[in-house]
C-alpha cells in the first residue's frame, strides 16, 4: 500500500473540508412552497391479531400502571410483547423531541394534548389510519386536540375537564340552593358568598400567570370567541367576543369578588377549607385536593361551568392522546394497540385501575362513572368543552395571552388594547402550521 | 528529540482538546450560527433546511417591547444588586479583619448562605415574604410600619430580589475582600498615622486604593453573576408580578421552551455582549491607573 505524502494529505484535508463546507451550505434554506393541508390519513390497517414488541413511553402513573394493565392484549394477542417505558413528566416533553430529533422513536407514545401541535408539524408522528376508530364515539373537545391543520394524528386516550367547585354550606347560608347557570348569576353567586356568607373571596380567579388562559378562555369560548380560525392557520384573538370575557373576568377583581394576588401551592386548597374562597374553577384532581385540605364531602359540591345564557359554559379540555411515531418499524401492530385502548370496556378498566376520566363516551355510561354523582358533573361538562389548538406556536401564544390577562387584570393596560396586543403578538409569531 | 516531545504533548493534550471542540467550540459555534438563522423546534429533523435570515433575530430582539423590558430589570438588577453587594461585604470584611474574637463563627455565618442551594434560600425567603404571616411584614408591623405585598408589587419585587441576592453572596466578596485587606502591610497604615491620619483618611487614601484590584476583581465577578440572574425569580415570582422580575437569562429560558431556538440563541449572545462590554468598562474605570 503507498502513503500518499504529506502535501497530497494536506490537499485531500482540505478538499474535505470544502466538500463538508458546500454540502451545508448547499442543504441550508427552507424549502420554499409547503403544500397547502396537511397530509391525508394513512391506510386503514389489516385484520389480525398483533405481533412483534411494541415499545411504549407513558408519563406518571400511567407509565408506571400501563405495564401491568396491557397483559389482558398481550393474552389476547400472544404473539406480541408490549415494553412500557415509564417517563417522568417534567422530562417526557425534551425526551419526545429529541427522539423525534433522532430518528429513534418507540413505537407508541402517550402525548399531552398541548404538544402535538408541535411533535405533528416536525414530522414525528404518523397520521391516524383510516377506519382505525370511529370519531363520533369520542367527546368532541379531546379529538379536536388530535387533528394539526386536517389530519388528525392519534386517539384521545384520557381527559381531564375544569368544573366550578363551590361550598355547599356556605351557599346555603346565602340562599343558594343549586348551583349559578349564567354569568349573571355566578356574579351575584360570589357576591352573595362573599357578603352573605362571609367569604373573603367570593371566587378564586387567577390574576394572569402561567396557565390563566385555561380560566379565562373557557369565559370567551362560552361567549362564543374562538382563538384560530378553522384550519389553524391564523389567530382570531382580537373579537368582541373575546373582549367581553375578559372584560367579564376583570369585573370579579375590580369588585373585589376575587384576588388579585399569586397563592402559593396548598393556599387555595386550605383557604377554600376556612371559607376564605367560597368557589373556584379547576379540574378532577381538585375533589382529592380539598378533602385532604379538610373539606367534608358534604360541605362542597361540583357543578358544570356556568355559561354566558345557560349552563353548561364551554370549559377547556386537557388529557392525553396515543400516538404512533413515523419511525416506529412496527406501526400495524402498534396502532392494533391503541385501538384496543379506545375499547370502551378497556377504558372503563383502565378508569377503575388508576382513575383517569375515560375520552370515549360509552365508557362512561355503565358502573361508578355512571353513578357517581361528581363523576357525572364531569362527564356532562366534557361535552361541551373546546381543546386548545393544535398548533406548534401554542404555548408562546398562551404565555401571551397569561401576560396580557395579568394586566388588564391588574388595570395596567385598558381590556381592549390587552386583546388587541393579543393578537398582534400571536398575529406576528404565527401558528406555525 | 523535540519532535518527540512535542508529540507526546499533543498525546496528553489530546483528551481535553477532544473533550473542549465536541462538547465547548462545537455548541458555542452551533449556537452562533443558529442565532442567524429562524430555526425552530420544527425543525430538529432538517436542522440544515432552515432560512439564513443575518439579523434579523436581533433586530427582532431589539424591537421587542419585552425584551427591552427585560433588558431594563437585568441592568437595575446589576446597577442596584452591585454596588449593594460590594458595600456590604467590604464593610463586613472591614469588620471582621478588625475583631479578634468569634472571627471564625461571623466567617462561617456570612458565608453559609453561598453554600446553600439557591432553590432552597429562595423558598425561605419567599416565606419571610409573604404578606400575611411573613416574618419580615410582621416585623414591620410590630413597629407600626405599613406591610406590602412584596412580591406582588411590581416597584417592590424586584428590590426584594435585589436585597435577598445581597445577602446571599456577599459572603463569597466577604472572603475576597478579606485576603485583600490581608495583603496591606500594616507598616503602611502606621507610617500613615504616624503623620496624623485618621481612621477614615486610613481608610479612604490607604486601604481603599490597595485594595483596588481586589475591588475591580470582586466587580467584575459579582456583575458577570448578576447578569445572569435567573433562579431567584423563577422559584420567587415566576417572572412576574407584571414581568417586573423577568430577566434576560429567564426570557432566554421561555424562548428556548417554546423552540425559537434561533431566536433564544440571538437573546443569550447580546447577553455575552453585555457582559463583555461591561467587564471592559469596569477594568477602563478601576483597572490599571496607578
Amino acid at each position: 500500500m503507498r502513503r500518499p505524502t504529506r502535501p497530497a494529505r494536506r490537499f485531500t484535508g482540505a478538499v474535505a473540508v470544502l466538500a463538508v463546507a458546500g454540502l451545508t451550505l448547499t442543504a441550508c434554506g427552507r424549502d420554499s412552497a409547503s403544500e397547502d393541508g396537511g397530509p391525508g390519513q394513512t391506510d386503514a390497517i389489516s385484520e389480525g391479531k398483533a405481533s412483534g414488541t411494541i415499545e411504549v413511553w407513558a408519563m406518571g402513573t400511567e407509565g408506571e400502571e400501563l405495564g401491568d394493565f396491557v397483559k389482558d392484549f398481550e393474552s389476547d394477542n400472544p404473539e406480541a410483547t408490549v415494553k412500557v417505558t415509564a417517563v417522568p413528566w417534567e422530562a417526557a416533553h425534551d425526551k419526545l423531541s429529541n427522539a423525534i430529533a433522532a430518528g429513534e422513536t418507540p413505537d407508541v407514545s402517550l402525548i399531552g394534548t398541548t404538544w402535538m401541535g408541535e411533535f405533528a408539524e416536525a414530522g414525528g408522528l404518523e397520521p391516524t389510519p383510516e377506519g382505525l376508530v370511529d370519531e363520533a364515539d369520542f367527546f368532541e373537545g379531546p379529538w379536536g386536540s388530535t387533528v394539526v391543520g386536517d389530519t388528525s394524528y392519534g386517539v384521545p386516550w384520557y381527559v381531564e375537564t375544569r368544573v366550578l367547585y363551590y361550598r355547599t354550606d356556605l351557599a346555603e347560608k346565602a340562599g343558594w340552593s343549586e348551583a349559578p347557570q349564567n354569568w349573571d348569576e355566578l356574579k351575584q353567586f360570589a357576591t352573595d358568598l362573599e357578603k352573605k356568607a362571609g367569604a373573603e373571596y367570593g371566587m378564586h380567579l387567577q390574576p394572569g400567570q402561567t396557565g390563566s388562559w385555561q380560566t379565562v378562555l373557557p369565559f370567551a369560548w362560552s361567549n362564543g370567541a374562538s382563538v384560530t380560525n378553522e384550519d389553524g392557520t391564523e389567530y382570531t384573538i382580537d373579537t368582541p367576543e373575546m373582549q367581553e370575557a375578559l372584560e367579564y373576568y376583570k369585573s370579579y377583581f375590580d369588585e373585589g369578588l376575587a384576588n388579585d394576588g399569586t397563592l402559593d401551592p396548598g393556599e387555595l386548597e386550605s383557604g377554600f377549607a376556612d371559607g376564605k374562597y367560597g368557589a373556584f374553577i379547576s379540574g378532577p384532581w381538585h375533589t382529592g385536593l380539598v378533602e385532604d385540605a379538610g373539606v367534608k364531602t358534604d360541605q362542597y359540591a361540583v357543578a358544570p361551568l356556568p355559561g354566558k345564557d345557560s349552563a353548561p359554559g364551554t370549559s377547556f379540555v386537557g388529557g392525553g392522546d396515543l400516538a404512533v411515531f413515523a419511525d416506529s418499524d412496527n406501526k400495524e401492530n402498534a396502532w392494533k394497540l391503541v385501538q384496543w385502548l379506545s375499547e370502551p370496556d378497556v377504558q372503563s378498566a383502565w378508569y377503575e385501575t388508576i382513575g383517569d376520566l375515560p375520552a370515549v363516551k360509552s365508557a362512561w355510561e355503565s358502573g361508578e362513572l355512571a353513578s357517581d354523582e361528581q363523576l357525572q358533573v364531569f362527564g356532562q361538562q366534557l361535552e361541551t368543552t373546546v381543546a386548545p389548538p393544535a398548533v406548534p406556536s401554542w404555548e408562546q401564544v398562551a404565555a401571551v395571552i397569561d401576560a396580557d390577562v395579568e394586566k388588564a387584570v391588574k388595570g395596567a393596560m385598558p381590556v381592549d388594547e390587552a386583546v388587541k396586543d393579543m393578537q398582534s403578538q400571536a398575529g406576528s409569531i404565527g401558528t406555525g402550521l | 528529540m523535540r519532535k518527540q516531545q512535542a508529540r507526546a504533548a499533543w498525546i496528553l493534550a489530546a483528551p481535553f482538546l477532544v473533550l473542549f471542540l465536541v462538547f465547548t467550540a462545537g455548541p458555542v459555534l452551533a449556537s452562533l450560527g443558529m442565532s442567524f438563522t429562524d430555526i425552530k423546534r420544527t425543525d430538529i429533523r432538517t436542522p440544515f433546511a432552515v432560512g439564513f435570515i443575518g439579523f434579523d433575530n436581533y433586530a427582532q430582539l431589539l424591537g421587542d417591547p419585552l425584551f427591552r423590558k427585560v433588558m431594563v430589570n437585568t441592568g437595575l438588577y446589576v446597577v442596584l444588586g452591585v454596588p449593594l453587594t460590594m458595600g456590604l461585604a467590604l464593610a463586613v470584611a472591614v469588620m471582621l479583619n478588625r475583631i479578634e474574637r468569634l472571627k471564625g463563627l461571623f466567617r462561617v455565618g456570612y458565608y453559609l448562605p453561598v453554600v446553600t442551594s439557591i432553590v432552597a434560600v429562595s423558598v425561605v425567603w419567599k416565606f419571610l415574604l409573604r404578606p400575611e404571616g411573613g416574618l419580615i411584614n410582621e416585623a414591620l408591623g410590630l413597629v407600626g410600619l405599613p406591610q406590602p405585598e412584596w412580591l406582588d408589587n411590581p416597584d417592590l419585587a424586584l428590590p426584594a430580589l435585589v436585597v435577598m441576592a445581597a445577602w446571599r453572596n456577599l459572603g463569597s466578596l466577604m472572603i475576597i475582600f478579606l485576603a485583600g485587606l490581608q495583603t496591606i502591610p500594616d507598616e503602611v497604615k502606621e507610617a500613615a498615622q504616624v503623620d496624623g491620619a485618621r481612621g477614615w483618611d486610613v481608610f479612604r487614601r490607604i486601604t481603599l486604593p490597595m485594595l483596588k484590584p481586589t475591588l475591580l476583581f470582586g466587580a467584575v465577578i459579582t456583575s458577570i453573576g448578576y447578569l445572569q440572574f435567573f433562579e431567584e425569580a423563577f422559584v420567587m415570582t415566576k417572572g412576574g408580578p407584571l414581568d417586573a422580575t423577568r430577566s434576560v437569562t429567564f426570557f432566554t429560558y421561555d424562548q428556548f421552551g417554546y423552540g425559537n431556538y434561533g431566536l433564544a440563541a440571538s437573546a443569550s449572545y447580546l447577553l455575552f455582549i453585555a457582559v463583555v462590554v461591561l467587564t471592559y468598562v469596569q477594568f477602563k474605570i478601576f483597572g490599571e491607573k496607578d
